[in-house]
């Protein structure tokens, strides 16, 4: 009988996660929302968009509607394609990051050289870095599952290859991502089974090379110090900061009402990006906060549970990358939402799925998709059909 | 789909690692909600405080001065709308081209307004304050971001210098400084209102924060001056100061029955409307300064000593030889006399009648007499510094003390408690409080005098003006004149000065029902003449003849009743 079913039956025959998606949808129609809400102001004062109100609006909603066609397609492939195709992705991405720091190619926007104009968008070569990156580090762990343990053969050429996607990304400079981009890639070789002794050395030589950096450049030092006391210098090096966090002083338990913030009114800068969970917190309070830090961690949950229920299912590319496209979210939240609160250095991260950029929904998008099919292929498999 | 992906044989996914790191990204999550707690509920009261420095601001409304006019409601100070130009310097954003051409339409140099547009440190800085509304558009208009206008008011005076004094003259701020605009500062001002609001970046106001407290206008403030007397006055006080070289001068017209100061003149002085250079222009001599009256005063000696009853105006007193001696000290006359009448020492200005009038008295009633006239004590007009005058305690008069005082010396007045010493006799005998404000209604006095002796000593002021008497210049033109002239050496640090004198007249008309008392002072003439009959006079003839027409008062005589004598005998003091 099954053998008779028709394509169509047979995809209906295993279901797909539908919290998955209505979480993923809730969040976009948050951040929907919320960028218009936070770029009513920034877009009318700005001559470059028109003074349109709706400008960034109407972006991110299409934005919004490409990206779920993309993750449409993303869906249709296997997982075993994406682990085919893991080095030459991986190569792809290090390609677009060489080719956006080539001067007149890639797109400075405030002193960063982080996009490619393609005609009529600007592509962010280092989002879809993460996503490459996640499929590659998990591929990489499965092929040298054997020799993880070794120093040499395990673990020092996946030093190597971050360091060259560190340089380059540092070049624009991108540090944010990078930082996503290593937190994804230790946590794989983590699940993994990385020896315990050279991840506790990793881990202690990490702060230090962190340390390194930020010494190394003034512009990351500056961002530092406005993080440790931004009401030392609040016109200054604090004054991003600082506007973040009177948004959240304003907001209290339930906020000052959608669309009523004061801070979006040009005070607090990238309200809509970067910023963007300063508005949240300010027009729908502590409650707004909360939900969406409650559906990030539901997320992140969930991936780590598909990626169980991979295992189970002895695939285990599959559950490194689903907790890979975990961490990459659940990490990258939890750094913006840190910088904006000032636990954390300004960093020029976005909020995954809500904050304004398309390419960032896209590559959001497209992981998330993944993540369904890994969902979707392990049903297939504990209903015994084939993957 | 089915392509053969190389699943090595050893695979190691140890469960405990991923429950760590799902606890690390829990952690983190719940490290958010906590911080978030804490700066949405017990770090909010520091926040809210740091966002409202930042863009709650407190406006001010104005509230519109009130307006100071004459008896008639003329206007004598009034507010008109011009607006001040100030910026943000932290949000300004303009092309060089931009700065020049507001610096061109402020008519200031470029580098002074780029000096105002570099303070990054404040939010608020002056670039203009006060022009005209038209101009402010034609900056505003320019369309520089972080520019800003703001409403404000400017003080005008349309009697400029010839009210100055009296109407005095507010600050940038429109704070009263001088005068009236000083002393009912509160009452001109009325209460500004305020509005405590949100603005955005650019400045628009966003939202109010609370209740918009309306602004309380002011009250008008109706002054008992008359516009045109007080022209009037002023014009010819300004004529005799010139002509007679003196440093100074004065005049007060009063109201003889209500005390209402009509017009009150002062000289020097300066331009309300630009007050600069007001290094001694800026004083109400008539209020705030005193001066030794000398023989304006003998009329109150004379009506005391009727009013003992020992004296009637017929009662005779021997000046001969025109020298008393009283202890090592010695009086004169000017003009030695023989026998006198009462009325004929008014009239003649006679020392030694007055000294020896005097003398019969009681210390204690003279000084009553005095007090009740009010020397000694301010007239609570109600303007800032009134002096007070000097009337020294009668316990510790000296006969010759006594005797000085009699004719003005050794005691101390302003013009304004002089001119409203005389409402005794336009009023008989009823003192009457005086008023720079408009009154509704004719305030009571005090009796110091019964009718009988304030009519007999106005009789006697008429002969002042009369052939015979120091002060011929006096008269006028179809009405009858009553009055005293003034002439004293001025005190200096060592006792009185030879050659400076107060020249002063003081006179009511018609003499047979006065409506207006004259006081006219001119300090330090220094042409030569200085004569009270000669240089003060002619002021009081020449004001009241104009005022008594403007007010349109029926004559008392024929229009040709003016006698000028051929020989006038003008009076004098002698150092004492």
């Amino acid at each position: 009988m099954m053998i008779t079913l028709g394509s169509r039956e047979r995809f209906n025959s295993a279901t797909y996660d539908q919290g998955l998606v209505w979480v993923t949808l809730i969040l976009l129609g948050i951040g929907l929302v919320m960028v218009y809400s936070a770029s009513i102001a920034l877009a009318e004062a700005d001559k470059a968009t028109g003074h349109q109100s709706t400008y960034f609006l109407i972006r991110q909603a299409i934005f919004i509607v490409i990206s779920l066609g993309a993750g449409l397609m993303a869906f249709q492939v296997p997982t075993a394609m994406w682990q085919k195709m893991a080095p030459y992705l991986f190569l792809t991405g290090i390609a677009l990051l060489v080719l956006v720091l080539i001067p007149g190619v890639g797109r400075n926007v405030n002193g960063s050289q982080r996009w490619l104009s393609l005609f009529i968008i600007n592509l962010q070569p280092s989002e879809f870095m993460k996503l490459f990156a996640a499929i590659y580090v998990a591929d990489y762990t499965i092929r040298k599952s054997a020799v993880m343990d070794s120093f040499t053969k395990g673990f020092l050429p996946m030093v190597f290859v971050m360091l060259l996607v560190g340089w380059l990304l540092l070049r624009e400079p991108d540090f944010g991502a990078f930082a996503v981009i290593a937190a994804i890639s230790i946590s794989i070789l983590w699940l993994g089974g990385i020896n315990g002794r050279i991840f506790a050395g990793l881990l202690t030589l990490l702060p230090i090379a962190i340390v390194g950096l930020i010494w190394s450049s003034p512009y990351r030092l500056q961002r530092v110090i406005g993080f440790m006391d931004p009401w030392a210098d609040p016109f200054g090096k604090g004054y991003q900061l600082s506007h973040a966090l009177i948004a959240f002083g304003r907001g209290e338990w339930f906020g000052v009402g959608l669309g009523a913030s004061v801070e979006k009114l040009l005070y607090l800068p990238e309200a809509h990006t970067d910023f963007l969970l300063a508005v949240i917190a300010e027009e729908l309070g502590f409650v707004g906060v909360m939900v969406v830090i409650a559906l990030f961690a539901w997320l992140i949950l969930r991936a780590f549970g598909i990626a169980k229920e991979a295992i189970g299912n002895e695939r285990y590319f599959s559950a490194l990358l689903a907790q890979g496209i975990g961490v990459w979210i659940g990490v990258q939240g939890i750094i913006n939402m840190g910088v904006n609160m000032g636990l954390l250095p300004t960093k020029g991260l976005t909020l995954p799925l809500l904050s304004f950029g398309g390419s960032g929904i896209l590559a959001n998008c497209i992981a998330l998709a993944v993540l369904l099919r890994i969902d979707w292929e392990n049903r297939r498999l504990q209903k015994g059909l084939p993957a | 789909m089915r392509s053969r992906v190389i699943q090595p044989a050893v695979i190691k996914l140890p469960a405990w690692r991923r429950r760590v790191l799902l606890i690390v990204v829990m952690a983190g999550f719940a490290a958010l909600l906590g911080r978030s707690i804490y700066l949405q509920s017990m770090h909010k009261g520091f926040l809210q405080k740091e966002g409202d420095a930042r863009y709650s601001r407190s406006m001010k409304l104005p509230a519109h001065r009130g307006m100071i006019t004459d008896r008639f409601g003329e206007p004598l100070a009034i507010s008109t709308p011009v607006e001040s130009i100030w910026a943000s310097p932290p949000d300004v954003q303009a092309t060089p081209r931009q700065i020049s051409k507001i610096a061109t339409l402020l008519k200031m140099k470029p580098a002074e307004l780029n000096k105002k547009l570099a303070n990054n440190t404040r939010e608020f800085v002056y670039i203009k304050r006060r022009i005209p509304p038209e101009l402010a558009k034609q900056v505003m208009q320019v369309g520089v971001p972080g520019v800003f206008m703001q409403r404000e008011y400017r003080r005008y005076y349309p009697a400029g210098e010839v009210m100055a004094h009296l109407v005095g003259f507010t600050g940038i701020d429109e704070n009263g400084q001088e005068g009236f605009e000083l002393r009912y500062q509160d009452w001109l001002s009325g209460k500004s209102g305020s509005r405590r609001v949100i603005k955005d970046r650019q400045g628009h106001i966003v939202e109010d924060l609370e209740a918009v407290k309306v602004p309380q206008d002011g009250h008008d403030l109706v002054l008992s001056i008359d516009r045109k007397i007080q022209y009037l006055a002023y014009r010819e006080l300004a004529k005799a100061v010139d002509q007679f070289k003196a440093k100074a001068g004065a005049a007060i017209v009063l109201d003889a029955r209500t005390g209402e100061v009509l017009a009150m003149a002062n000289l020097p002085t300066y331009n309300p409307n630009n007050p600069v250079n007001m290094a001694g222009r800026s004083r109400n001599r008539a209020i705030v300064d005193t001066f030794e009256p000398g023989s304006t005063l003998k009329p109150f000696t004379a009506a005391a000593a009727l009013e003992s009853g020992h004296f009637t105006p017929d009662t005779h007193i021997q000046t001969a030889p025109g020298i008393l001696r009283i202890g090592p000290a010695t009086i004169h006359d000017a003009h030695p006399q023989g026998m006198l009448t009462v009325a004929q020492v008014i009239q003649k200005s006679s020392n030694v009648g007055s000294a020896k009038m005097a003398l019969t008295l009681e210390p204690q009633y003279l000084w009553g007499i005095y007090n009740h006239m009010g020397f000694g004590t301010p007239t609570h007009i109600g303007f800032p510094g009134e002096a007070s005058g000097r009337l020294r305690n009668y316990k510790g008069w000296r006969p010759i003390e006594q005797a000085t005082m009699s004719f003005g010396h050794g005691i101390s007045l302003t013009l304004l408690q002089l001119a409203r010493a005389y409402t005794v006799f336009a009023n008989d005998g009823e003192l009457k409080p005086v008023s720079l404000l408009k009154l509704k209604e004719t305030p009571v006095g005090q009796q110091v005098f019964s009718a009988k002796t304030a009519l007999a000593v106005r009789d006697m002021l008429e002969l002042v003006v009369q052939p015979g008497g120091t002060a011929p210049r006096a008269q006028i033109s179809g009405y009858r004149v009553a009055g005293k002239t003034g002439t004293a050496h001025k005190l200096g640090p060592g006792g009185y000065l030879a050659d400076k004198y107060v020249s002063s007249f003081v006179g009511l008309a018609p003499a047979s029902n006065p409506r207006l008392i004259i006081a006219v002072m001119v300090d330090e003439p220094s042409s030569g003449q200085y004569y009270g009959g000669t240089v003060a006079a002619p002021v009081f003839s020449a004001i009241m003849a104009g005022a008594l027409r403007m007010l349109a008062v029926p004559q008392d005589a024929p229009n040709d009743n003016i006698v000028i004598p051929p020989e006038d005998a003008p009076e004098i003091k002698e150092v004492v």
